[in-house]
């Protein structure tokens, strides 16, 4: 196993129901289907044949629609849980093999977790509340108080420790919900839609202090969303899931520019691809370029190949010419004329 | 905006009402029509309603109606029945013979005792009572007699209003049944003979054997009296005699244990209470309402304990304190151990629901025939009693308090690598207090309410003072005893309900 994956997760399966052993005999044996899993053995597929490895350091976003089994498939790698059949891998460790003295140390050591409806608990103080793993874990409460004062200021809530969740609104609630699961220096952060029920200010507000964060800690971090627009902010990988399946995982840029099928394209029909691609994905070589008439490479604006359409853009505007690229050493390598610039904009090649 | 209210095409209801109604649609379709044309509230007559009374309504599918209708109905009848056919002076006629009967014994009697030599004046005396008596019955039986027009009248005034009622609003409740079945077409509809056959049915079954059962004055014996074999009755409760008797006589050690535990936490807090210099005892109880609940719950403990103190009820009042704490502790130390298992068991609620059903719907004085023979007399037994009454609430209650926790917030203590015992101690019970202390609340409540029929088998205290009330028809001692316990109930439940809304409240 790779040194830098720190989760791991080999064709997990769960299906709910009481005949799911035998519903599973049945997948491996025979490749029953969703429906006819449910027909036979009255059982619910939840997530099916799940692989994937999300590396150190890195935001692995698992967009879905509601129903899709995403929320399903993140309570496996903590066992909230358990796999109807698969591996799971944290860090170099079965999850599978733990004995529950184990999983406990794991889940209060190494994992932290935050909630799309933030699940504070109502009776304690906020600072109690981000105290709370550190105080499962029997930490003193001198200890508990300067960890939680410390995790509260760096969502930015500093004042608020002996208000109660209740006095909080939406977002600050979620920041609170952040400081917990940060307190207690997980090395995994998994996020179950912490931001969906916020209204789109807040959420944008929380993605960019959970981005800078996430610079900062270098948490690994396993976020769940429905919102594309969100998985491709913040993720480094994205892994879309539908009926229980991924239906592809690959960085921002490829999911856009090369959706796997009808499913994903209807997906990414929308996003603004500015950021995502690239001039290298639409360039077209130096040598192969024909100049119109009135053309002159020689008088084109040159930008390194790497910037992104929304760069390119804004140099287009200000020339005729169309733009060179050129690459590290500073030599020509290739040409995005305006034709070519508005095929990308629009998410062709 | 306007448009939408003025351009509103009408939309036709006709066909729909017409599969609704099933015979008759177009006078059902004019009348709704006219129901639902306006926002004043119209009651159009309904003739055949009127006329049919209950067969209508159940022709039309309407048998809460239905059985309304024929019980109130029924209530006319009977009073029309006794009206023409009723012998309505037959109960003091009877009266009036057993008088003279009797009065006729005791004249045999004085007879045979005069010619023993002895003194008959005072046998006379009664005798000459009685013939009075009977006399004055025979005349009461003839003035009943002449009034049966009375009851055929207001049985005749009853069935017309019942059947005016119904021929008034029939077609509004129709229209409702109607609206109700768009939503939802498992509603009965349609007009059906099999229907109006049954309700006939229903009504020849029974219509005849019920006025004749009231109207007539010495009816047939089955109409009255239920079949019964007393043989059965004897058997079976000789059978549980025994068996009441073996198993005491067999766990004679197990409940001697029991007695005795339960007497020794009831002399602990005993000797607290009621042998401590009285001054002291109050003092403390207002000090710990204050510090515990508020100073208001302080001032009004002082003014109960004021009360009862100059009542003289002041020993009877600890006793029956330090009875229902010990229960009530018990109750709560059992209960809510039990409402948490019950809590996640849901085969073990299913089992324990009939027989939490039982401890509080079963008369107490039923148990307390076992609990005697299984305990002796005294306040353990009491005590024990009062436990089975009061200990359900708080172990239903608890269980519902713990269901309701959000079982996200459990899931997230889970996923921070909490023990079950640590999402317990910390998520569940703290937020299920609410619910916990309302069965508490509950619990201590229905323990007072239990101190009376304690006392019947022996534990003193307010109960017994309200017990010897009843005994004397002592109204004022039985009020003032009642009140006692009364404040005793309300000062034990404003310092627990306080303590916890104190925590609330930070």
């Amino acid at each position: 196993m790779q040194d830098d994956v720190v989760i791991e997760l080999k064709s997990a399966w769960k299906i709910f129901g009481s005949r799911d052993k035998e519903a599973m005999e049945a997948v491996k044996s025979e490749g029953l289907g969703k429906t006819e899993i449910l027909e036979r053995y009255g059982a619910v597929v939840g997530i099916a044949d799940c692989s994937f490895n999300v590396r150190r350091g890195e935001i692995f976003c698992i967009m879905g629609l509601s129903g899709s089994g995403k929320s399903t498939l993140v309570r496996h790698v903590n066992r909230l849980i358990e796999p109807t059949s698969g591996e799971i891998w944290l860090m170099g460790e079965d999850v599978m093999k733990l004995s529950s003295t184990a999983l406990r140390e794991i889940r209060a050591k190494k994992i932290g977790m935050v909630f799309q409806h933030m699940a504070l608990l109502p009776h304690r103080s906020v600072r109690d509340n981000v105290g709370y793993p550190l105080e499962i874990r029997g930490e003193s409460k001198a200890r508990r108080w300067n960890v939680s004062q410390h995790a509260l200021g760096l969502v930015g809530l500093e004042g608020f420790e002996d208000r109660f969740p209740r006095e909080l609104s939406g977002g600050m609630q979620q920041r609170v919900g952040l400081a917990r699961a940060l307190a207690c220096d997980p090395d995994v952060l998994l996020m179950d839609e912490p931001f969906s029920a916020l209204d789109p200010l807040i959420r944008r507000q929380l993605q960019d202090q959970f981005m800078a964060l996430s610079e900062q800690l270098h948490k690994t971090t396993l976020f769940i969303t429905h919102d594309l627009d969100e998985a491709i902010r913040l993720g480094t990988r994205i892994a879309i899931m539908k009926d229980g399946r991924i239906v592809q995982i690959g960085t921002p840029e490829d999911i856009v520019t090369n959706p796997a099928d009808d499913y994903v394209r209807d997906f990414v029909q929308n996003i603004s691809k500015l950021k995502l691609i690239f001039a290298h994905t639409i360039q077209v070589p130096v040598n192969d370029y024909v100049p119109a008439a009135g053309e002159d490479l020689g008088q084109s604006p040159r930008v390194s190949e790497d910037v992104d359409l929304d760069h390119l853009v804004d140099i287009a505007v200000t020339t005729t010419q169309p733009i060179v690229t050129t690459n590290e050493k500073g030599e020509d390598v290739g040409v995005v004329s305006k034709d070519r610039l508005l095929q990308g904009i629009k998410g062709g090649k | 905006m306007s448009q939408v209210l003025e351009e509103a095409p009408e939309i036709d209801l006709s066909d729909s009402i017409r599969e609704f109604s099933g015979s008759n649609s177009d006078y059902y379709i004019e009348k709704f029509a006219e129901i639902q044309g306006t926002s004043e509230t119209v009651n159009p007559w309904n003739m055949a309603a009127a006329v049919l009374g209950p067969v209508w309504t159940a022709a039309r599918g309407m048998w809460t109606m239905f059985w309304l209708f024929t019980i109130a109905e029924m209530v006319a009848l009977v009073q029309i029945g006794k009206g023409i056919w009723g012998d309505l002076g037959a109960e003091k006629r009877a009266e009036a013979a057993g008088f003279l009967e009797r009065a006729d014994e005791i004249r045999r009697q004085a007879a045979i005792d005069a010619a023993a030599g002895d003194d008959i004046e005072p046998s006379l005396q009664i005798a000459h009572n009685l013939q009075e008596a009977a006399e004055n019955s025979m005349i009461a039986a003839e003035a009943l007699g002449s009034t049966w027009w009375i009851y055929l009248l207001v049985g005749l005034v009853l069935l017309g209003l019942l059947r005016y009622l119904l021929g008034r609003y029939a077609n509004r409740l129709y229209e409702l049944q109607y609206s109700a079945w768009r939503v939802n077409t498992n509603i009965l509809s349609g007009f059906n003979w099999q229907r109006i056959g049954y309700s006939v049915f229903l009504l020849l079954l029974i219509v005849p054997v019920t006025l004749y059962r009231f109207t007539v004055s010495t009816p047939v014996a089955w109409t009255v009296d239920v079949p019964a074999d007393p043989n059965v009755f004897t058997v079976t409760s000789l059978w549980l005699d025994g068996w009441f008797d073996s198993t005491a006589n067999m766990g004679q050690h197990f409940f001697d244990a029991i007695v005795l535990a339960t007497q020794s936490v009831l002399d602990g807090i005993e000797l607290a209470l009621v042998d401590a210099p009285w001054p002291v005892v109050a003092l403390l109880l207002v000090l710990v309402a204050w510090r515990v609940a508020s100073i208001r719950v302080a001032i009004f403990t002082a003014a109960s304990l004021a009360y009862i103190g100059l009542m003289g009820l002041w020993e009877a009042s600890m006793v029956s304190i330090v009875m229902v704490g010990t229960a009530s502790a018990f109750c709560i130390a059992i209960g809510i151990p039990l409402g948490i298992w019950f809590s996640r068991s849901e085969r073990a609620y299913t089992a324990a629901r009939p027989i939490l059903d039982l401890m509080q719907t079963i008369p107490p004085f039923v148990y307390l025939i076992p609990i005697i023979a299984f305990f002796g007399t005294g306040r353990v037994p009491g005590v024990i009693a009062t436990i089975i009454f009061a200990m359900p609430p708080v172990i239903r209650l608890t269980a519902l308090g713990m269901r309701q926790v959000s079982p996200m917030v459990k899931e997230a203590a889970t996923a921070f690598g909490a023990t079950p015992r640590q999402v317990l101690m910390g998520v569940e019970l703290p937020l299920a207090r609410p619910a916990i202390m309302t069965g508490v609340n509950q619990t201590i409540l229905m323990s007072l309410s239990m101190v009376v029929i304690a006392s019947l088998i022996g534990a003193k205290g307010l109960g017994q003072e309200v017990l010897i009330a009843l005994q004397y028809v002592a109204k004022g001692q039985g009020i003032l005893a009642g009140l006692a316990i009364l404040f005793c109930a309300m000062m034990l439940d404003r310092i627990v309900q306080g303590r916890f809304q104190r925590q609330e409240d930070h």
